[in-house]
């Protein structure tokens, strides 16, 4: 079962066409921008210690076969929901996020649950149920957090409750929460601050995601991601490895938001997560990685690059147009931008692999040979 | 009156056919909803008029969704596309100078070429990708408008009436169409039942042009293409094997789709009376897919009666719910219903089995 | 194997319910607050503010207090220990004491009197809950979900559109 490369340059320019296009996006805006060096690297390691988790968690989907997890969202308000709580019991620092990360678990793990069991009831159209499921579950989340909370689940502190009584403020602080992983063996060097500890945290993950592919489980997932048919015939119980894979990613998801917000250090209870799962795709993709394949090295180069254009776009719209606005909706159309090309080539692509396969096949039966 | 009759008959025919248990459960809760509204105390003449006024001015971009259904490439979550090119007819026809009825007759025609040039591009891209056209048309529409964000700014606008006010250059978030074209078509043969002391306002006029759109959709798809065009979205092998042009046929549905998208969002803008840009056509998007579905169709699937049946339950649960659930339990939780319902409703018809719509 | 498949996957979930139970105990937040105050009439005695305090924590010094003065901490966990540095009267030498007391897990905000828990006294003498103001910002329940406007990104939930009705 080897696929066979016949496009190599094809090949070469699709899985390399976005990083290099970032390069020299962010080759010509560095200067633009006018920061100092150690400010923009600063920034870009700040950026990576709170958001590659959260990337992370979209490599198992891939491995499956079901695309980019747009659902990663749902893991996201899962995490926040728990960061309420934990906010409202007074839990403070690395503790706080412990509880936060174990209280998480069985919200995220339900909502995966339930992604992949209506995914599997999509198949094929994976990517964009689990978008509209962002929104459904959206609904849910506020109708929890706007209505429930206070009135029916027990909220202690006035100070996080919106002033009728019921319902969470717009925004939760986590000011006795703000940067604890961050700060927790942190090296300054040459006024760049390191989070060793959200690295440490990161690399565990990646050696998880590294074993993770090589056990039973794994090597199930990546022949589900092959061929779903071959894998059912060859005993794999596909359904089951989907929705596994799914709660995964929700899970991490949780656990990345929680990285993300206790970096930020207070969050918008009820927008928080909405671009969450967007900017992460758009990262993964600008790093190189595709609909079907995605590594841990996409990743790296992939926030590198997307943060690094996202701070300098601004400024660098500033010093070409003399409009800020304009520097703002640029980065948000490369964003889209983006992820609607890797859309694009993938959808080619299948498409071609499909046609070629028929041909394939077409010629394995004209030959009369029985070949699978 | 018979009318509405006309509409109870269809709506029953079709819980019958299709008995989808969401879409009975929001008939049953807007039923419910007319019923308690004068129970609560908010005035029913009143009530009925705002939904069918709102019918009215999201109809036209509802039945932009018929077209890309019928020929196989499912909900058009590309509509802002449409909805650009509308906006770009309704600005220029005002930087033309024209204004009351003649600028959305300009409007209209202005922004004709711009949806078949954008319709077109979209359609060949969609005809790359097929299977996969939903997520692809989801980001088309997100790059485009956030693309089109740019331009407003760019593009040399000079109209005093729609530029930003302080600096001159770029559009402005929002300008109101008072001396445009703002109800051009609601005001036209309105029925007004207020000096009778009912407060009921018809705007026929609205009614009036989406009747006449939504009569030449099913001639349309009564005609030799029409039928073809069902055929490639029910069945593409056999379409393509009874010697049909799918591509062709796909393509037309996309810039039709794109068309009704343009002229849906300049009739939105006559009601609403405003003009939004920037981001606003993304939020378009949204309530026309869900309506649809809501009105029954399916996500390959689609008529003329399930855009009005969808349309009118949709409208007439974002409009009905804020007062009536309000006056009832003290809390305006129609957001998060209005949220809750038209995503399941997208969900739901995704998780559908559709036959052929690979 | 299926018997200790479960068997796992129960002493998972109980180490989980164990170490979030641990965080709940050791993660516990108190904001502490020291007032160095006269206490004036005691069962009939009179406890006299110090000339000056200065208070350490884990080496950080967070509060030096003159009289009538009141510093402010924050102490995650129930066991707390602090370092005072007492000036009883105007010109004495300082004296130094290592302080560990047992915090109340169900109390945000802690006020300690000085002057009466270094004088033994019970802990009804010394001990009163802080109970912070909420400010009431006006216009905070603004920008609600569905209500809020904000320009950029904010608006692609796709349900946005009803400025109007």
């Amino acid at each position: 079962m080897k696929m066979k490369k016949n496009f190599n340059g094809f090949d070469f320019l699709q899985n390399n066409l976005v990083p290099l296009m970032f390069i020299i996006i962010c080759a010509i805006c560095i200067p633009l921008s006018g920061f100092s060096t150690s400010y923009l690297l600063n920034e870009v390691v700040t950026r990576m210690g709170r958001n590659i988790f959260l990337i992370l968690s979209l490599l198992i989907p891939i491995m499956a076969g079901m695309g980019l997890n747009f659902g990663m969202t749902l893991g996201a308000m899962a995490g926040q929901v728990a960061l309420i709580f934990v906010t409202d019991w007074q839990i403070w620092g690395i503790p706080g996020v412990v509880l936060a990360m174990i209280l998480s678990v069985p919200l995220s793990a339900l909502l995966g649950l339930m992604c992949g069991k209506l995914m599997n009831m999509a198949k094929g159209r994976e990517m964009i149920l689990g978008y509209m499921m962002n929104y459904f579950v959206t609904g849910l989340y506020q109708l929890l957090v706007l209505y429930f909370m206070g009135s029916i689940i027990p909220i202690k502190h006035a100070s996080i409750r919106l002033p009728r009584g019921f319902g969470i403020r717009t925004t939760v602080n986590l000011t006795n929460m703000r940067q604890c992983l961050d700060n927790e063996f942190a090296i300054l060097y040459k006024g760049v601050k390191i989070p060793v500890l959200n690295f440490i945290i990161i690399a565990l993950l990646c050696l998880f995601i590294v074993w993770f592919r090589r056990t039973k489980l794994g090597q199930d997932m990546r022949a589900v991601g092959q061929d779903m048919e071959v894998a059912q015939a060859a005993g794999i119980n596909v359904d089951r490895t989907r929705i596994i894979s799914i709660i995964i990613s929700t899970v991490f998801a949780g656990f990345g938001q929680i990285i993300y917000l206790q970096n930020i250090g207070n969050f918008p209870t009820y927008t928080a997560h909405s671009q969450i799962g967007m900017f992460c795709i758009a990262a993964l993709l600008v790093g190189g990685a595709s609909v079907e394949r995605a590594s841990i090295g996409n990743v790296f180069l992939g926030v590198i690059l997307f943060h690094t254009m996202f701070i300098v776009a601004p400024r660098a719209g500033v010093a070409i147009t003399g409009d800020a606005m304009i520097g703002e909706y640029f980065r948000v159309f490369v964003s889209y931008g983006v992820i609607t090309l890797a859309l694009i080539m993938y959808e080619i692509k299948k498409r071609r692999a499909r046609s070629h396969g028929g041909e394939l096949l077409a010629r394995a039966q004209r030959e009369g040979g029985v070949q699978s | 009156m018979s009318k509405s009759e006309q509409l109870r008959q269809t709506r029953f025919g079709q819980l019958v056919d299709a008995f989808g248990l969401p879409r009975l459960i929001i008939t049953g809760f807007l039923i419910f909803l007319f019923i308690m509204a004068p129970i609560t105390g908010s005035d029913l003449p009143t009530q009925i008029t705002n939904v069918i006024n709102r019918f009215s001015w999201n109809a036209v971009l509802v039945l932009a969704m018929v077209p890309m259904i019928h020929s196989g490439c499912g909900l058009n979550f590309g509509v802002p596309l449409g909805v650009l090119a509308g906006l770009l007819g309704g600005t220029l026809a005002i930087e033309m100078g024209f204004t009351g009825p003649m600028s959305f007759v300009m409007a209209i025609v202005v922004s004709t070429p711009f949806a078949i040039l954008f319709g077109g591009g979209y359609g060949a891209l969609l005809n790359k990708i097929k299977g996969g056209e939903m997520m692809v048309a989801t980001y088309v529409g997100f790059s485009s408008v956030s693309f089109m964000c740019i331009m407003w700014l760019l593009i040399p606008y000079k109209n005093p009436s729609i530029v930003m006010a302080y600096t001159g250059v770029g559009l402005r978030n929002m300008f109101a169409l008072d001396s445009f074209y703002a109800g051009v078509l609601s005001k036209f043969l309105e029925i007004d039942l207020n000096p009778l002391g009912i407060n009921l306002v018809i705007p026929v006029g609205s009614l009036l042009f989406f009747a006449l759109l939504a009569f030449l959709m099913w001639a349309f798809l009564h005609t030799k293409t029409g039928t073809a065009m069902t055929a490639v979205g029910s069945n593409p092998t056999f379409a393509k094997a009874s010697g049909i042009n799918v591509d062709k046929i796909r393509l037309l549905s996309v810039v039709l789709s794109t068309w009704l998208g343009a002229v849906g969002i300049l009739v939105y803008q006559q009601g609403f009376g405003f003009v939004q840009l920037y981001t606003a056509p993304l939020n378009m998007a949204m309530p026309a897919v869900a309506a649809i579905l809501i009105g029954g169709a399916s996500v390959n699937k689609a008529s003329v009666a399930n855009v009005i049946i969808g349309t009118f339950l949709f409208q007439g649960l974002v409009t009905m719910t804020p007062t009536v659930i309000t006056a009832l339990i003290h809390t305006d939780v129609s957001e998060v219903i209005r949220i809750i319902v038209s995503n399941g409703m997208v969900i739901y018809a995704l998780t559908r089995k559709t036959e052929g719509a690979k | 194997m299926r018997g200790k498949t479960l068997l796992i996957r129960l002493a998972a979930l109980a180490v989980c319910v164990a170490v979030a139970a641990t965080m709940m105990v050791i993660g516990r937040g108190h904001t502490l607050y020291f007032d160095n105050k006269t206490i004036e009439n005691y069962q009939g005695n009179e406890y006299k503010a110090f000339e000056r305090v200065v208070v350490t924590i884990d080496g950080e010094e967070v509060a030096k207090l003159g009289k009538r003065e009141r510093g402010m901490a924050t102490w995650i966990g129930q066991s707390f220990k602090m370092t005072l540095e007492i000036t009883e009267k105007k010109g004495d030498e300082p004296r130094i004491e290592e302080i560990s007391m047992d915090l109340p897990y169900s109390v945000d905000g802690i006020v300690i009197n000085l002057p009466a828990y270094l004088a033994g006294l019970p802990e009804d003498a010394w001990f009163s809950e802080f109970v912070p103001m909420v400010e009431e910002e006006p216009g905070e329940d603004e920008p609600l979900p569905g209500e809020g406007d904000e320009f950029g990104l904010e608006g692609d939930l796709g349900m946005e559109g009803d400025l109007g009705a």
